[in-house]
């Protein structure tokens, strides 16, 4: 080599970087990007733990940006969705989940008051035109994202306004109108062509759109109310729940009973129980074979309504009758004075389904003047006869794709398993994508199989317990009907939500790796790391100790074996 | 100018004049006034120095070592029981070739114990890599003193001035100080070339392998053997400084046609040369009296023994179980010489028993009589001995 | 996920935002404790300084000639004087009035054992000096052998189990608080586990002009019988235990200490480490050891007052608790 002796034998600084201890290694560091589990759960596709890490930052327009991507309603889904991200939420384990919903509404907020815009451009003009039937969230979530993906799209709609159910069955106090109203308003002005008062079947016939479009998505949503069946005589005046709830909200008002039972477990029945009190009814009544939300209940079991909205119901004073179920109805004459119920459960029925089971042996007798089912919608066949085939909904895959109609997609409510907001939102996205990709001849995205990180990937030493903060709720006295009941978090509540966020799976930039290389193998680069992180592993001297991967808070770092 | 000192306050004054920076203080008998004399020059603030008064003889050592390292001037001094404590840290201070001056007030080495002096204990760590140079009265002791800073900072190596106990540092002289003008016009600044600095951080003391200690060591060895010329130098210069030669590597005196020569180092060679004259009647006798003892000046040793016959070494030390070390190493220097003179090694004065002035005329009888050992005490008394000593 | 092949490391290592006294290609084992905690050290000192250090792994590993890791002014003597080398140092900055900072590093065997005199010394001449001592708990270049600062029971070469013997008999000395009855301005512990607390405690010491101490615990993966990756964790349990107290003493008198805001049970730290295997065996000795040790954690944790009654931005739990962004302000 050349090397010469020197007096003394003393050494120049820093020469031990002629010894490559990266040499030594068997296995080696590397970043992982694990979905978070928030964004693994959730049905719209949020990536949760990435706009919490720029909220954390007080980087809201940019956070509201990322959020978007995904789901373009933000201020809506930030009250009526039932945020099955903080269910999953690793921080749940160690304390308390983050307030995602919270923090959602939050953004969804400002971008109104502060008036931001997609960061979306309206289509080219040469553009292929892709059709969207109804304009409820599947069928506006997949308009945008058609526009996002720089194709025009024709959004059809039966009735006057935008919004499908959002508009006409979502209480106020829910989701109040102007919120929703200037949300459907940004959307639209994204460049879609919005066509109002169009019916499928009516006005239009699906031939023709498969003809005029290279590709169709459905999202008339479930019009038609089931056959309810009473176990017999029906009353003359028999109202079927979503109607109800539906004229309450056009017209503000409802008949006041002085007692009624509401049949059914779902959004529905609650929002309409909520109604009926609200309105002055004295005693409201849900009757479900259903479970109430509680620990150790399992899913399959329990009401299908949000488990927020049943505990501010029986708040204001509803009493729900949970697994039962109406064996017949008590007339007089053809009046209703009264249901028998009886004990029901879903079982197995052998087929991996559920069967609605009654015990013989356990009727009671319940005194009402009304009932009102409200025990689920199916499509409306009109306009889509041949491709329903008496079938209650369209099925479709992953993606959206109904079976054997490559043109043809679907979403929301429409396909039968997916009942919520947010579903639908994510619905639309994937039937946008999947329909970018045939029109360019590409395969359709696959189901993502990719498991969340588990809290035990984490390591927990070095985050601090804090408490979730609660955000305000109405006294039941002041929930006249019309106010929002559920208020929103301060901005220094949010930003401290993004900073309680555990970031599972994804580095923040904490410099623990970086602090705890014995071997000063890991360099920080702000600009050079193009893996989301801040770090560069420098393997030329890393040894694969392993330490970094073990003390990395987020799960951010795993060990491969060398090759 | 001429000063009637004691011998340790001549050579810290000396050592005053040398301007160190930082003085590594431990006492040990006969060494201790020095050390006490030079903290009351400190105290007075005629040395603007570090004093700093150590735990033990190997703190002493190595608190100058690190001092150097770091760039200063630096001064220490030892005996006996001390020098043999920090005897790792001399070794590490050589082989890291660390510029210093250290004083050994050559005492006896425990065991069994003794204050008084001989020179076992710079003896024993001849092989530690230090220039070693023997004075052989304090005149010789300050300006060696002085010239051992110039030849340490040329050499990058270190120097043990060598001077007998209490026979040396304990007795009154006459001494020539020179003043602060001649020492600063002598010893420039101490500059050292390798100096920790943040700087130019360079790490000192690393970890050789067996495939570069090799030339690490020849290193070392050769630039002892390279400070011959220094030394010369180096007294040369101090010469035309001072009108002093202190005698580079040794010094010979006595008639041209001696066929006898001594060879001593230290102060028995004033005894010798005084003998000289006070046994007029014995032989014409050559003194050699050895300055540098390492490096090994064998060149001059030979030129200096040339036309003798018989050669004395006289010294005051042995190694247990092989006889005289300074007499084993002149042998060999002069073996294969085509007239190499006869070799007498001969040990007097251990643990401080006083060489008188007969010690010539006893010498002399010695060569006479002829022992056919290789090695003896001279002034073994062997009636002090019980029968089973040994 | 692959880096970018791209990227100039050589260029990226020589502008991380922190001093660099502590290069890569040194050769400590992986996951060495003592390497990461000169790391710390060496960074948060600052360039103005010089070193001297004990022999021992640091010193072996830093410097095959002719490679140096380090770039600092450095100087390795021998084992027992890294103090009186640093007094040399120190005289020798203050007769040039250079301000240059001088720290002294050893390990447990350079600092308890045959250091310790030196280090007396240089404590009581007052010498403007930072002494750190790397405490790995046993001589590990030479190959695992008991110093005075093994702990009780744990195993060595020279202090196996077998038996008649439960591993070393004697008790860990107690160095910080001999260190302290010097009456020197600072004396501290602290762990690799809160680099943190290193970082303050280098800074503190660095700030007084006058001799300080700290005394780090440092795991060796290869001597304690554990894998390098939890080396940190290993350290942080030695600390939650109670078995390894952080604290500071200043002038002699306890002046503060990393509270424990949950006490773990000694065991969990004694069972990740081969050197305690023994203690786990069934018997009645080996429990009786364990009975000791805990009894010995309980005593510090008392006698230190550290239980925390509330959580703390600084005790167990919150002193290493990371942020977003990293470092503002360690």
């Amino acid at each position: 080599m050349g090397v010469k002796m020197t007096r003394g034998a003393y050494a120049l600084p820093g020469t031990s970087l002629e010894y490559k201890t990266g040499t030594w290694r068997i296995q080696r560091p590397v970043h992982r990007h694990a979905p978070a589990p928030c964004h693994h759960a959730c049905p719209a596709g949020e990536d949760a733990q990435q706009y919490l890490a720029l909220v954390e930052d007080e980087h809201y327009r940019e956070a509201w940006e990322n959020l978007v991507a995904a789901n373009p309603l933000p201020a809506v889904t930030g009250r009526v969705c039932h945020h099955p991200c903080e269910t999953a939420c690793n921080r749940g384990q160690y304390d308390q989940p983050i307030a995602i919903h919270n923090v959602e509404r939050f953004l969804g907020d400002r971008a109104l008051t502060e008036g931001w815009r997609y960061p979306v451009n309206p289509a080219p003009e040469q553009a292929p035109a892709v059709a969207v039937v109804g304009s409820g969230p599947a069928g506006c979530s997949a308009a945008y994202h058609l526009t996002r993906l720089g194709y025009r799209a024709h959004l059809y709609e039966a009735l006057p306004m935008a919004g499908g159910l959002l508009q006409s069955a979502l209480p106020p106090y829910r989701l109040p109108r102007d919120i929703l109203n200037a949300e459907l308003e940004r959307l639209l002005a994204t460049g879609i062509e919005f066509l109002p008062g169009k019916r499928l079947g009516r006005d239009f016939s699906l031939t023709e759109l498969q003809s005029d479009y290279p590709a169709v998505f459905l999202a008339p949503g479930t019009q038609r109310s089931r056959q309810w069946d009473s176990g017999g005589a029906t009353p003359r005046d028999l109202h079927v729940g979503l109607d109800l709830l539906k004229q309450w909200v056009a017209v503000g008002t409802i008949h006041t009973w002085s007692s009624a039972a509401i049949v059914g477990g779902g959004n529905t029945a609650i929002d309409l129980a909520r109604i009926l009190k609200h309105a002055g009814v004295s005693e409201v009544h849900v009757v479900t074979h259903h479970s109430l939300p509680g620990p150790g209940k399992a899913p399959t079991d329990v009401m299908p309504a949000i488990a927020r909205e049943i505990s501010q119901a029986l708040e204001e004073g509803v009493t729900i009758h949970e697994h039962r179920g109406v064996q017949r109805l008590v007339l007089r004459g053809e009046r209703v004075v009264g249901l028998e119920l009886v004990h029901m459960k879903g079982l197995p029925d052998g087929n991996s389904g559920l069967r609605r089971t009654t015990f013989e042996g356990t009727e009671t007798l319940l005194h009402v003047d009304q009932v009102i089912p409200a025990i689920g919608q199916v499509v409306d066949p009109a306009g889509l006869e041949m491709l329903l085939d008496h079938k209650p909904f369209l099925t479709a895959d992953y993606n959206g794709r109904v079976a054997e109609h490559p043109d043809l997609f679907t979403g929301g409510d429409t396909r039968g398993d997916h009942g919520t907001v947010s579903e639908a939102i994510g619905d639309g996205r994937r039937a946008a994508e999947a329909i970018a990709c045939l029109l360019q001849q590409l395969d359709a995205p696959a189901t993502p199989s990719e498991q969340p990180i588990s809290l035990s990937q984490l390591n927990l030493n070095y985050y601090e317990h804090a408490p979730r903060p609660e955000a305000p709720v109405l006294p039941v006295s002041e929930r006249t009907g019309s106010a929002e009941v559920e208020g929103g978090l301060e901005r220094q509540q949010v930003q401290a939500e993004g900073h309680r966020c555990l970031s599972c799976g994804n580095c923040l930039s904490c410099d623990n790796c970086w602090t705890l290389c014995p071997d000063v193998a890991v360099l920080k680069s702000v600009a050079e790391a193009a893996d989301g992180s801040h770090y560069v592993f420098d393997y030329g001297y890393c040894k694969g100790c392993g330490l970094c991967a073990r003390e990395c808070p987020s799960g951010y770092i795993i060990m491969q074996a060398e090759q | 100018m001429l000063k009637a000192l004691e011998g340790s306050q001549a050579l810290a004054q000396a050592v005053g004049l040398c301007r160190p920076q930082v003085i590594a203080a431990y006492p040990i008998t006969p060494q201790t006034h020095i050390v006490e004399n030079l903290s009351k020059l400190v105290a007075d603030g005629q040395i603007d120095c570090e004093l700093v008064s150590v735990e033990s003889e190997f703190s002493a050592a190595s608190v100058v070592l690190g001092a150097v390292a770091a760039g200063s001037r630096a001064y220490t001094a030892s005996s006996s029981q001390g020098i043999l404590l920090m005897s790792e840290v001399l070794y590490n201070i050589a082989g890291l070739r660390i510029p210093l001056v250290l004083t050994c007030a050559n005492r006896a080495v425990s065991g069994p114990l003794s204050i008084w002096n001989d020179q076992q204990d710079s003896m024993a760590v001849r092989d530690a890599g230090w220039i070693q140079l023997y004075c052989a009265d304090n005149q010789e002791a300050i300006d060696t003193t002085i010239q051992a800073y110039r030849i340490a900072e040329q050499c990058d190596l270190p120097v043990m001035v060598c001077v007998d106990g209490f026979t040396l540092t304990h007795t009154l002289e006459v001494i020539d100080m020179p003043d602060q003008a001649q020492v600063d016009a002598y010893l420039p600044p101490f500059d050292f070339g390798r100096k920790l600095d943040p700087t130019n951080p360079l790490s000192i003391g690393t970890l050789v392998s067996p495939e570069f200690f090799t030339e690490a060591r020849q290193a070392h060895h050769e630039a002892v053997m390279n400070s011959l010329q220094t030394i010369v130098t180096a007294a040369d210069e101090w010469g035309q400084t001072s009108g002093r030669q202190s005698g580079a590597l040794l010094n010979v005196s006595g008639p041209a046609e001696a066929r006898i020569g001594i060879l001593t180092l230290g102060s028995i060679a004033g005894t010798l040369e005084a003998a000289g004259e006070e046994f007029p009647e014995a032989p014409a006798t050559r003194i050699i009296k050895l300055r540098t003892f390492r490096p090994f000046p064998a060149v001059a040793i030979r030129e200096a023994c040339s036309g003798l016959s018989d050669l004395v070494v006289l010294e005051r030390a042995l190694s247990p179980g092989s006889g005289g070390i300074v007499g084993t190493e002149v042998r060999a220097a002069l073996s294969g010489l085509p007239e190499a003179p006869r070799v007498h090694n001969f040990s007097v004065g251990l643990g401080g028993r006083d060489v008188p002035l007969d010690i010539f005329p006893r010498l002399h009888q010695a060569l006479r009589i002829g022992s056919g050992k290789d090695f003896a005490i001279l002034d073994l008394e062997p009636d002090k001995l019980s029968a089973d000593a040994c | 996920m692959t880096q970018e092949a791209t990227i100039d490391i050589a260029r990226l290592r020589r502008q991380q935002p922190r001093f660099s006294g502590l290069e890569s290609g040194h050769r400590a084992c992986l996951g060495c404790g003592e390497a990461l905690a000169a790391r710390l050290v060496t960074e948060s000192a600052g360039p103005d300084v010089i070193y001297a250090n004990a022999t021992g792994c640091l010193e072996v590993f830093t410097t095959a000639w002719p490679e140096s890791a380090w770039r600092v002014g450095w100087l390795h003597s021998l084992f027992e004087n890294a103090a009186a080398i640093a007094s040399g140092m120190e005289a020798a900055m203050k007769s040039q009035g250079k301000p240059t900072k001088v720290i002294a590093m050893g390990g447990d065997g350079g600092t308890f054992d045959i250091g310790f005199q030196a280090l007396s010394g240089m404590l009581e001449r007052g010498h403007n000096v930072l002494y750190v001592c790397f405490d790995n708990e046993a001589y590990m270049n030479t190959g695992v052998q008991r110093s005075s600062s093994t702990p009780h029971s744990a195993a060595t070469t020279t202090s196996p189990s077998g038996k008649v013997s439960m591993g070393k008999r004697h008790l860990k000395k107690d160095i910080v608080t001999i260190v302290a009855a010097h009456h020197i301005p600072y004396a501290a512990t602290a762990s690799v586990a809160y680099p943190s607390d290193i970082r303050k405690k280098v800074r503190r010491a660095m700030a007084i002009d006058g001799p300080t101490f700290l005394h780090i615990h440092s795991p060796c993966p290869l001597g304690w019988g554990h894998e390098g990756d939890i080396s940190i964790e290993v350290a942080r349990l030695a600390v939650q235990t109670g078995l390894f107290p952080v604290i500071e003493l200043e002038r002699g008198g306890l002046a503060g200490s990393m509270p424990i805001r949950h006490v773990r049970p000694v065991t969990d730290y004694l069972k990740l480490q081969n050197r305690f295997r023994h203690l786990f065996a069934d018997n009645d000795r080996a429990r009786e050891e364990l009975e000791h040790l805990q009894a010995l954690a309980d005593h510090n944790i008392e006698f230190y007052g550290l239980r925390g009654s509330q959580p703390d931005a600084l005790d167990t739990e919150g002193a290493d608790t990371v942020r977003r962004g990293g470092l503002r302000w360690a």
